[in-house]
């Protein structure tokens, strides 16, 4: 079962697994043996409202570290996800061609974007943050938020 | 309380979000099957009028099948019509009509772009089709 850090504001709860890694700007990585799935964060999800469209590189494209990797239409914004590892793009989740709502409902589990065969995991790794950093990070960046309104 | 229509019409409730581009434009597909394309049969009935309890309104909505169009995953149209005790033959979420429009990105509020002026078009002729479906009597009791 996986495990959450969470805090709320107002009527919405934001949860991070524990069990990967994220990047500053909330794409996570968790390491299955000689791959990476990725997605995104709750956090992220939440904050950028229902995905429309998510448009990925396909299996074969090779992805260096801050690469683009995938471009996410929601109802309020267009956003960019840079790649947080090296390698090649090996699997794409074929839900996001019909359903990238799984993006929303399940960000963490159905809503994965791709696994990459990661050419630099150590390297990558240096340049992620673990689930308590990006959890201090994100509820700052909150709490700051809502202290300007 | 004013005169009720009581004639047979299919009721449209579009969502209310004001400042919300897919509220814009479910509302902009609502005046365009009441007002231009199935006038005679449609009536449009405004969301904040269920909400607050409006007699008319409800009386409408519960002796006639509506179409709700909401603008957000909240689903206050849908909602709101079946706690009015209406009956729902097709509800439409704006979100899921675009993923079939991708051409037509919507943007802008208070005034939509082409785009939003065209899935608000497309939005439009859809809920005609279900209009037409239920006018004359063959469908529209569940869209699943």
């Amino acid at each position: 079962m996986m495990d959450f850090l969470e805090f709320a504001i107002d009527k919405f709860t934001f949860r991070t697994a524990t069990d990967r890694f994220y990047s500053d700007e909330g794409v996570w990585a968790k390491p299955e043996n000689t791959h990476v799935r990725i997605g995104i964060s709750d956090y992220l999800q939440q904050r950028n409202g229902d995905v429309a469209f998510a448009e990925i590189k396909p299996v074969g494209i090779a992805v260096a570290f801050g690469d683009e990797l995938a471009v996410i239409e929601t109802i309020k914004v267009n956003i960019s996800l840079m790649s947080p590892v090296t390698g090649k793009v090996i699997e794409v989740n074929p839900t996001m061609e019909t359903s990238p709502e799984a993006i929303n409902q399940d960000p963490y589990g159905a809503g994965w974007l791709v696994v990459i065969e990661a050419a630099e995991w150590a390297t990558n790794l240096k340049h992620l943050l673990d689930p308590q950093a990006y959890f201090a990070k994100i509820k700052l960046e909150a709490d700051q938020e809502v202290n300007k309104e | 309380m004013t005169d009720v229509d009581h004639t047979f019409k299919v009721i449209i409730v579009p969502c209310s979000g004001i400042g919300k581009t897919y509220g814009t434009v479910s509302r902009e597909a609502a005046y365009n099957v009441t007002e231009d394309l199935r006038p005679k049969d449609t009536r449009l009935v405004a969301l904040s009028k269920l909400v607050l309890g409006d007699e008319e309104a409800r009386s409408v909505v519960e002796g006639n099948p509506a179409i709700t169009i909401d603008g957000c995953k909240l689903a206050c149209a849908t909602k709101m019509v079946q706690e009015s005790g209406g009956r729902i033959a097709h509800d439409y979420a704006v979100l899921d009509v675009y993923r079939r429009y991708k051409q037509f990105k919507p943007q802008g509020i208070a005034e939509l772009n082409e785009g939003g002026a065209q899935l608000a078009q497309a939005l439009a002729n859809e809920i005609t089709q279900v209009v037409d479906e239920l006018i004359s009597g063959r469908g529209g009791e569940d869209n699943g």
